[in-house]
């Protein structure tokens, strides 16, 4: 075990820079720029297998960049809810190599080197925006991860890409401003901007700025990880991107919010100087009402894309349900949640930009039957749709199981009703698809010829499909990982 | 017309805790409130002497708080970045250059103003640049002083020569100066004091903290500039 303190800060500094450098070294070459992309990647995800093995043997740990003390320089903190980064990591170099063949068809070769430097920029803000334990710290990642995304939906250079762009640009610039004040509000109550800090220094604060502190951080970060009333930016956002990105925005980008409101509440948690129960009561009806209403657009949805953006609503649903419902079950399923349901939302992406690829058609309606001509991809689909609804032998399983015994824990059925009821919902959508590829007869016959994907975008979607099942066979592996943090985050309130 | 008023009720309903809350705040700049007695005393204390700079403002962005700063510079790099992805349509090099737009005749007041100006608007940038350890100014300001001189210079020279103050060779490589000075001084301080970002706090290496302030200044102004110069550009082209 590797326990150089440096290497926290080394973890976002290198990669940083190397993105940075990717037009450089790549001078207009979009094969150089991906292969740059894939050796960064990778260095990433070495130093980020060292930092979680460090976590899972001794806890929690910080560093102090440049040397000074906490309060004064910026602190970088590990915990086991930083060990995020191994999905980042995971998905960003499946991103890359799935990017190969995709990009050169569906991207401006000129653009590419500038499409692999945001890919990578915003791969490591989100790696900063885990890991850091100051408050403006993460405001400067979130900025990088919000510019990096929304150019990322527009690069394909297509007018409606370029609309959902702005749309999205919109939303996310509201959100920004509204975590930027609370910061500022938080900041002007205790004079720090380290988290662990602010923690200490909030008792005696007056109540009414506090509130409003809390409740828009926790409003923007609900924007960034599009919670039903806030999400209408991302059905378009997430399908008219490139597959790859839309597998980075709907299995990642989304999940920042989530990070966000977990730093949130260790904070308030930690200082109890604010009483945090009518803010659970508004995430888990929100999160209740996100599940439903997710899973009820993508029924009626053609596009796959389209169905797949909705799912995500929905899944972020349970997400922000299990945070809501603040009992041990229902914060560890959501935390694992947010792991497993980017496998899973990634492998639908891939596997959907990978029939996308090949017919050039992106309706259910048109893609009736490819499964006889695209077996491997849409036996990869399958796997990750019954994954999603949570059928037991998969990664959505537990999660889900756990959110709903966090519901009994806590004392509110009534939502792991609500759970069951959206699980059912999807399901139906999920069948109606699986319905399509397999049996339907195809519209187009030409459909019955198209070949394979090519082995840089069938490969990342398999792994990632293997992955699906080998999560739901090892689910308890991640769930005891994550258990010491979510104790020690609800010992503070004496939840449990 | 109830579109309208549903529009103000939500502008109150969200105008109203956030105003309440804006006056129960700690009375802004008096001595006694947190962010007065905290963290900053600290930095007004110790600032000149462990920053390195005398200038206090430039000791915290980019030392005590360097690591954001490495960060707000590559959400600058990250703008053009997204400018350039969003804009760029063909290789600018080895595109014929179809039917160049014609060009209007600048006005000869501005032309000889902008040619008069620009050897002292060169000076100003280098100065406020390299002058940001001392008094107000640094690597931000000075980088957009020049980066708006060479844009200015293209508004009054022919392409050709407009082109040639910004060479496509280095370009690359000039755009992501700042992130990659912040690198660079931040591995020397990793590599001969053991800590990323370090700065010599001691009297008797205090010099080797100012060149390294100023490295980053340097690479902050030139990077600066040449991110406007290229947003500029690819908006020319576009």
């Amino acid at each position: 075990m590797i326990t150089w303190p440096p290497l926290l800060a080394l973890l976002i500094a290198i990669p940083m820079t190397s993105a940075v450098l990717t037009p450089a070294v790549a001078r207009g070459n979009g094969n150089r720029a991906f292969w740059w992309a894939l050796g960064v990647m990778s260095v990433a995800s070495v130093i980020a297998t060292m930092l979680i093995a460090r976590v899972s043997q001794e806890g929690p740990f910080s560093y102090v960049v440049g040397g000074w003390v906490a309060p004064y320089g910026i602190e970088l903190h590990f915990d086991e809810f930083s060990a995020a980064i191994a999905i980042i990591c995971l998905l960003g170099l499946l991103a890359i190599v799935y990017s190969k063949d995709y990009v050169a068809h569906a991207i401006a070769e000129p653009r590419i080197p500038y499409y692999y430097t945001l890919l990578l920029l915003n791969l490591v803000a989100m790696m900063g925006f885990t890991v850091t334990g100051d408050l403006f710290n993460l405001f400067v990642f979130m900025e990088i991860l919000s510019l990096s995304g929304y150019a990322l939906v527009a690069v394909s250079g297509e007018r409606i890409a370029e609309m959902a762009a702005f749309k999205y640009l919109v939303m996310g610039a509201v959100s920004s401003l509204m975590v930027l004040f609370g910061i500022g509000l938080l900041y002007a109550l205790t004079g720090s901007l380290n988290m662990a800090d602010i923690a200490t220094r909030l008792e005696g604060a007056p109540s009414a700025p506090l509130a409003v502190a809390f409740a828009v951080l926790t409003l923007g970060f609900m924007v960034k990880a599009a919670l039903f009333p806030l999400h209408i930016w991302l059905p378009d956002a997430h399908a008219i991107a490139p597959s790859p990105i839309s597998a980075v925005l709907s299995g990642l980008v989304v999940k920042v919010g989530i990070i966000g409101m977990l730093r949130v509440y260790q904070i308030a948690y930690g200082s109890g100087a604010i009483d945090m129960s009518g803010l659970n009561l508004v995430l888990m009806w929100l999160g209740a009402i996100s599940i439903v209403m997710g899973a009820f657009f993508a029924v009626f949805q053609d596009d796959i894309k389209m169905m797949l953006a909705y799912s995500t609503i929905s899944n972020i649903g349970y997400i922000v349900m299990g945070l809501g419902l603040a009992s041990t079950y229902g914060l560890i399923g959501a935390s694992v949640h947010v792991f497993n349901h980017a496998l899973i939302k990634a492998t639908l992406f891939f596997g959907a930009g990978a029939l996308i690829y090949r017919t050039g058609k992106r309706t259910l309606t048109d893609l009736a039957g490819v499964g006889r001509s695209m077996p491997f991809t849409v036996a990869a689909i399958s796997i990750g749709a019954i994954s999603i609804v949570g059928m037991p032998p998969t990664a959505g399983f537990l999660c889900k199981w756990y959110i709903a015994l966090g519901a009994m824990q806590a004392g509110h059925p009534f939502f792991a009703f609500a759970l069951v009821f959206g699980a059912l919902f999807i399901f139906i959508y999920y069948i109606r698809m699986v319905n399509a590829f397999y049996f339907q007869q195809p519209k187009d016959p030409a459909i019955l010829e198209v070949k394979e994907a090519p082995a840089t975008m069938l490969v990342p979607t398999l792994i990632l499909a293997t992955l699906c099942l080998v999560m739901g066979v090892l689910g308890r592996v991640p769930l005891s990982f994550i258990e010491p943090a979510v104790n020690r985050l609800l010992a503070t309130v004496g939840g449990g | 017309m109830i579109r309208r008023a549903l529009v103000v009720a939500l502008l109150i309903a969200v105008a109203v805790p956030l105003l309440l809350a804006m006056s129960q705040l700690p009375p802004h700049g008096s001595p006694d409130t947190p962010p007065n007695t905290h963290v900053s005393p600290y930095y007004l204390e110790h600032g000149a002497e462990e920053g390195g700079a005398e200038n206090i403002v430039t000791a915290v962005i980019l030392n005590y708080r360097g690591f954001d700063t490495e960060g707000e510079v590559t959400v600058i790099f990250t703008s053009m970045a997204a400018v350039l992805a969003v804009l760029m349509l063909a290789k600018p090099d080895r595109a014929p250059r179809v039917a160049p737009t014609p060009e209007l005749p600048v006005s000869v007041v501005v032309r000889f103003i902008v040619r008069v100006l620009a050897p002292f608007i060169a000076m100003f940038a280098i100065y406020v640049i390299l002058n940001g350890h001392v008094t107000p100014g640094g690597g931000f300001q000075g980088g957009t002083i020049l980066g708006a001189l060479v844009i200015a210079l293209s508004l009054v020279l022919s392409r050709e020569d407009a082109d040639a103050l910004l060479p496509r060779k280095p370009e690359h490589l000039l755009q992501a100066a700042a992130p990659i000075a912040f690198f660079l001084v931040g591995m020397a301080g990793l590599l001969y004091w053991g800590e990323y970002l370090y700065f010599p706090r001691d009297e008797a290496q205090r010099w080797i903290g100012v060149l390294m302030l100023t490295i980053i200044e340097i690479g902050i102004g030139v990077g600066g500039a040449c991110v406007l110069i290229r947003i500029f550009r690819a908006m020319r082209t576009e």
